[in-house]
């Protein structure tokens, strides 16, 4: 299904498409600093698009661009068929945006809060008091009604503005770093409540520092850095790339010459030997895995081990940030 | 229409939020009520001169300081952002935000032209033009102070920004003495703020007279200068307000 989006987002198609969001070349400096350059990506209705990167990578501006907060250098924006810099107040219509920090009115009520929103979406005012129950009832803030928001937890807080994004069913919900600052119990509560959400046909857009979140949320994910897209697709598939490159741990029942291993095992990048266990730098897991056991059968050995670490989102991720010359989110 | 009934709306939550609240209702009101008492006690005969200019810069300070602290709280809170984020154009937030301004502005300064009317006796030769002045002076006052807190971060930059260009004005502007007795250096340099205009629409209403030979060209400068407010505020707030 994405496939298909990205193929018709290559050909230039702007048509009719599976796609909810289509970016394209899009482009924003800062006087001398490129925050985006030539980005681009398409998220499908319906999926949890998870937008990766390390701090300055360029997601809260992206996210700014698509929910008009900031002017675009240059590039496309399309979403649900619409330009959202030709026709920004049609797009908000269809968005809902949970921004990084919970930014309601401190003085307002949680009701009333949700009620003034619901004015500016233009929902009659039977319909504003009944989405505003059901939401204060959905999330669990149903006594907390007529509470200041300000007088809310942290974890209150955050989810009476995802509520505020739901007021006027959105088709694409932005949520950045919806989890962030939360506690173990909140975070998983406003997870199952995203779930809940993409459940029910509603796209999201997450950007996230949380990778395990990411992983378990994300139908694709798309990393980001230093306003480039490094890679694209879902975590299984970014997973594989990075394992190409991995290292392998093997063990022979005899002795053999690196030399003769590593002309055998043209996957083998370097190799390096402790204790009778091979450390194997490999650039293809599959093929190195192959060739090491054909060697094995010809030098007359047995492979006795053969494992690598299994890798998650989150080592991939940092592999990929390590490419990029992001040592910084390498360390400990 | 939907974005004229949406600057309703945010009207109504502003004056909900920041207006109606005593202690702001209190500060519009007591500085100049105060002022105004210490020019009657010195001379009841001459205080009517000065009443015009003082309801004028009531609405001047209470219009420019109160879309100022608005404007820079909710850029530092976000809710300016939130407000960004609903369908809602931005000259219809500028609408919305400079109206309930106004609205404050105004009725601050009918609290000052009511104590004048029923404690000193003040009265009106015509209600229509002073009426005229309160409107235009609320609409340029509310969108300068808006113009001027959008394009800064914290509420005593705002207020910096404001005080150099009202203080000055206050002086030029025939608030504490008619434009005729100003230096004749000074008086081109009247005709370039629009508080001049105002004060001479509501010197016009409670007296009959003015500087100029008609009060229709003070409608029509403050009119002007309501269109040149309205024609910058837009782009301005779309360049700075998620700044």
């Amino acid at each position: 299904m994405c496939q298909t989006a990205r193929k018709e987002i290559g050909e230039g198609t702007t048509g009719r498409s599976n796609n909810i969001i289509q970016v394209q070349r899009l482009c924003k400096s800062y006087g001398e600093t490129r925050a985006l350059e030539s980005v681009s990506f398409a998220v499908c209705n319906g999926e949890v698009f998870g937008y990766l990167g390390p701090n300055g990578a360029g997601k809260t501006t992206t996210v700014n661009i698509l929910c008009d907060l900031i002017e675009r250098d240059a590039g496309e924006v399309i979403i649900c068929g619409l330009d959202i810099e030709r026709d920004p107040v049609a797009v908000k219509k269809r968005i809902g945006v949970v921004p990084e920090e919970s930014n309601l009115y401190p003085e307002l009520s949680c009701r009333r809060n949700l009620e003034y929103l619901a004015e500016l979406y233009g929902l009659s005012r039977a319909v504003r008091r009944k989405k505003a129950n059901d939401l204060l009832e959905t999330f669990d803030l149903t006594d907390k009604g007529a509470a200041p928001f300000r007088a809310l937890s942290r974890g209150m807080k955050r989810r009476l503005t995802v509520a505020a994004a739901l007021l006027h069913s959105p088709e694409v919900v932005f949520l950045d770093e919806p989890t962030a600052g939360l506690d173990v119990p909140s975070a998983r509560a406003l997870r199952r409540l995203i779930q809940t959400i993409n459940r029910g046909g509603t796209t999201v857009f997450l950007t996230t520092h949380n990778l395990a979140e990411a992983e378990a949320l994300c139908n694709r994910v798309l990393i980001l850095v230093k306003g480039h897209v490094v890679t694209e697709g879902t975590a299984a598939e970014i997973r594989q790339r990075v394992e190409k490159a991995r290292t392998l741990s093997v063990v022979l029942s005899g002795e053999v010459a690196e030399g003769s291993l590593l002309e055998a095992c043209p996957a083998i990048h370097s190799a390096s030997s402790t204790e009778g266990t091979w450390h194997l730098e490999v650039t293809d897991t599959h093929a190195a895995v192959a060739q090491i056991v054909s060697f094995a059968e010809q030098q007359g050995v047995r492979v006795s081990e053969i494992g690598t670490a299994t890798t998650s989102l989150e080592d991939a991720f940092v592999t990929i940030l390590k490419d990029s010359g992001e040592e910084r989110e390498v360390g400990p | 229409m939907n974005q004229l009934v949406n600057a309703l709306f945010i009207s109504r939550k502003d004056i909900e939020s920041y207006y109606s609240k005593p202690p702001l209702i209190t500060w519009g009101i007591l500085f100049p009520a105060v002022l105004m008492l210490a020019i009657y006690v010195k001379d009841p005969a001459t205080y009517l001169n000065v009443a015009p200019g003082i309801i004028a810069m009531t609405l001047l300070f209470g219009n420019t300081s109160m879309a100022a602290i608005v404007v820079t709280f909710e850029k530092r809170s976000g809710t300016l952002q939130r407000l960004l984020l609903t369908p809602v154009t931005h000259r219809t937030i500028v609408l919305g935000k400079a109206a309930s301004a106004a609205v404050y502005g105004i009725a601050t300064s009918l609290v000052i032209t009511g104590g004048l009317a029923l404690l000193l006796g003040m009265s009106f030769v015509n209600p229509l033009v002073f009426s005229i002045g309160l409107l235009l002076g609320a609409g340029v006052f509310s969108l300068l102070g808006l113009i001027a807190s959008v394009m800064v971060r914290e509420v005593f930059e705002a207020m910096t920004l404001m005080n150099f260009l009202r203080f000055p004005i206050l002086f030029i502007s025939g608030v504490f003495m008619p434009i005729e007795s100003l230096p004749a250096w000074v008086k081109p340099i009247a005709l370039v703020s629009p508080l001049t205009y105002v004060v001479e629409l509501l010197r016009f209403g409670i007296s009959g007279q003015s500087y100029f030979t008609s009060p229709w060209i003070s409608v029509l400068a403050a009119g002007g200068f309501l269109a040149v407010s309205w024609l910058i505020s837009g782009p301005a707030f779309r360049r700075n307000a998620n700044r």
